[in-house]
């Protein structure tokens, strides 16, 4: 049976990248965070509120941790284009039988794999080892279309860093404190709320994560749905726009060069 | 019927200058096609054109028989060996089966062409190891193995064996013979003349994005070999007056222990008049040979 080319490249994407490395930083980085921080933060913040709803950090901070493996999965696709175009795949592939277009929908769809094994995962351990989750069945759509809006957001924001870095050096540097900043400027492990100091609430209405978070926060944690359309669609304006960003600029590489 | 048809191809990258300008060429089915030229001549960004990684500013291309606009149905006939080393960060082995996989050869098939190719490029003491471990000739190696493990009607080969020591170069290119019996055709490109010679069916040489001379090794080697040396043993030291006679027909002269040695351009027309010369001074030659142009020879001559 003959795969489609996407498939392939996918299948490919994927074997090249479930090594030791990307395993670890997928899912060490945040088991570390959600059981680590959020243990030793339980001791100091008792229970969030919200909508009058009790929560421990640790339940508060899941989502968090879920919006975070979104970004992660994200890397996997930039950071592919950037080696393949190191290494040269990046031509290869494009004098074998595929074309421009299965190879972007190749990285895409890594990532959205890697996101949904890794939110899986996430999951696991935190039913293992924290407790359980309560979410209707809207709820749980909502999520599942933020993981998947949210993973294609991060992918364009990484493949354009990709396209336009040269060094690899550079690469590294900016996707590093990029996923630092995104991380702790987000509502990933603190709400933001009225007495958020102004111009940090404003960082954090123009990270994306904010969004990934408040919706899976608010679906699968405090199973409420108030706000969650709006902030959906202000994600899904957002990644169409980012994504055409990073078509225009994938359509400008030039390979071979 | 020609596997490529070369017409008038121009290619520039800035608007400026042509990296490749103006050059027609065609290569039969079957056919090992080697193409020749100094480092930035155009012979890369002609593969590139002609395995669809580019295009091309102007002129007429044919691959198997399609016009080049065609892309994807060529990209599925054709496999192509880049100048530029390329790779997945994996083992040796495991980038042998996700090439497979790319290029849906199915898995009995893979295993099979897999073990042939470890063993024939001497990578089975490498094959778990990951390719960045390896050295740059074992990379080049796997990287030219690995492209023989689908079916193809064209191969393009940029510079196949840099780094290759010569036992498995000379695997290789006798492989590619083997193939290119079977049918496959073949565009070659190199630097070791030696290899262009041994492998290649007609030669091209293609200076400043310009082809300036075709065809197959002997040919180019009796039209545009340039300057050869014949040899001669005598049976005493030549004297001055010789040597100035033999001067004075335009040659360059070495003399060492009875053996000259004639050097010139054109040298066939005046053989008769050079050993004239020398029986009429009184000397016996004891042995005569004449030193073939190399490939090498015909490059310098027409490129520089």
């Amino acid at each position: 049976m003959k795969l489609p080319d996407s498939l392939r490249l996918t299948i490919r994407n994927f074997k090249v990248n479930s090594d030791p490395g990307t395993i670890m930083f997928m899912l060490g980085l945040p088991t570390l965070y959600l059981l680590v921080l959020g243990f030793m933060y339980q001791s100091l913040i008792p229970a969030v509120t919200f909508n009058n709803v009790n929560v421990s950090y640790t339940d508060f901070l899941m989502p968090g941790i879920m919006a975070m493996e979104v970004m992660t999965a994200g890397t996997v696709g930039g950071s592919m284009l950037w080696s393949d175009r190191r290494f040269f795949m990046f031509e290869q592939l494009l004098v074998g039988p595929f074309n421009r277009l299965s190879y972007l929908f190749g990285l895409i769809l890594v990532s959205l794999i890697f996101s949904i094994i890794g939110n899986a995962i996430m999951l696991a351990i935190f039913y293992l080892f924290v407790g359980k989750l309560v979410f209707t069945g809207v709820g749980l759509i909502y999520s599942i279309l933020t993981l998947f809006v949210g993973t294609i957001i991060f992918t364009s924001i990484y493949l354009i860093i990709s396209i336009k870095t040269k060094k690899m050096q550079t690469y590294n540097t900016i996707t590093i404190v990029l996923f630092f900043v995104v991380d702790f400027t987000s509502s990933a492990f603190y709400p933001i709320t009225a007495k958020t100091p102004y111009s940090l609430r404003l960082i954090s209405y123009a990270n994306p994560l904010t969004y990934i978070t408040n919706i899976t926060r608010n679906a699968l944690v405090f199973s409420s749905l108030s706000g969650v359309l709006s902030e959906f669609l202000v994600l899904t304006i957002a990644t169409v726009i980012v994504f055409g960003i990073a078509l225009k600029l994938y359509d400008g590489v030039k390979p071979g060069m | 019927m020609d596997a490529i048809s070369v017409d008038n191809l121009r290619k520039t990258y800035d608007n400026k200058k042509y990296a490749v300008d103006d050059i027609s060429f065609s290569v039969k089915s079957g056919e090992i096609y080697g193409l020749l030229g100094k480092n930035g001549a155009g012979k890369s960004t002609t593969i590139k054109i002609l395995s669809t990684l580019i295009k091309k500013t102007s002129g007429n291309v044919k691959v198997l028989g399609l016009d080049i606009n065609n892309s994807m149905d060529i990209r599925k006939r054709i496999g192509v060996v880049q100048q530029d080393l390329s790779f997945d960060l994996t083992s040796v082995e495991r980038n042998f089966k996700i090439y497979g996989l790319l290029w849906n050869v199915k898995k009995e098939l893979l295993k099979s062409r897999m073990e042939e190719l470890m063993e024939l490029f001497d990578l089975n003491k490498v094959r778990k190891n990951n390719i960045m471990d390896l050295s740059g000739g074992q990379k080049k190696r796997v990287q030219v193995a690995r492209e023989f493990l689908h079916d193809m009607d064209l191969l393009f080969l940029d510079e196949p064996t840099v780094g290759m020591d010569p036992i498995v170069r000379r695997k290789l290119l006798d492989y590619i013979k083997m193939r290119a019996k079977n049918g496959l055709t073949v565009l070659f490109t190199t630097h070791i003349m030696e290899e262009a010679d041994y492998l290649c069916d007609r030669i091209g040489i293609i200076n400043s994005g310009k082809m300036i001379i075709e065809g197959n090794s002997s040919y180019l080697k009796e039209n545009f070999g340039g300057y050869k040396t014949l040899k001669l043993d005598l049976n005493k030291d030549i004297d001055d007056l010789t040597k100035n006679e033999l001067i004075s027909m335009n040659v360059n002269l070495k003399n060492e222990n009875n053996k000259l040695l004639i050097t010139a351009k054109n040298i066939d027309n005046i053989i008769p008049e050079i050993i004239k010369t020398v029986e009429k001074h009184g000397y016996n030659i004891i042995k005569l040979n004449m030193d073939q142009s190399s490939l090498e020879d015909v490059f310098f001559e027409v490129v520089n």
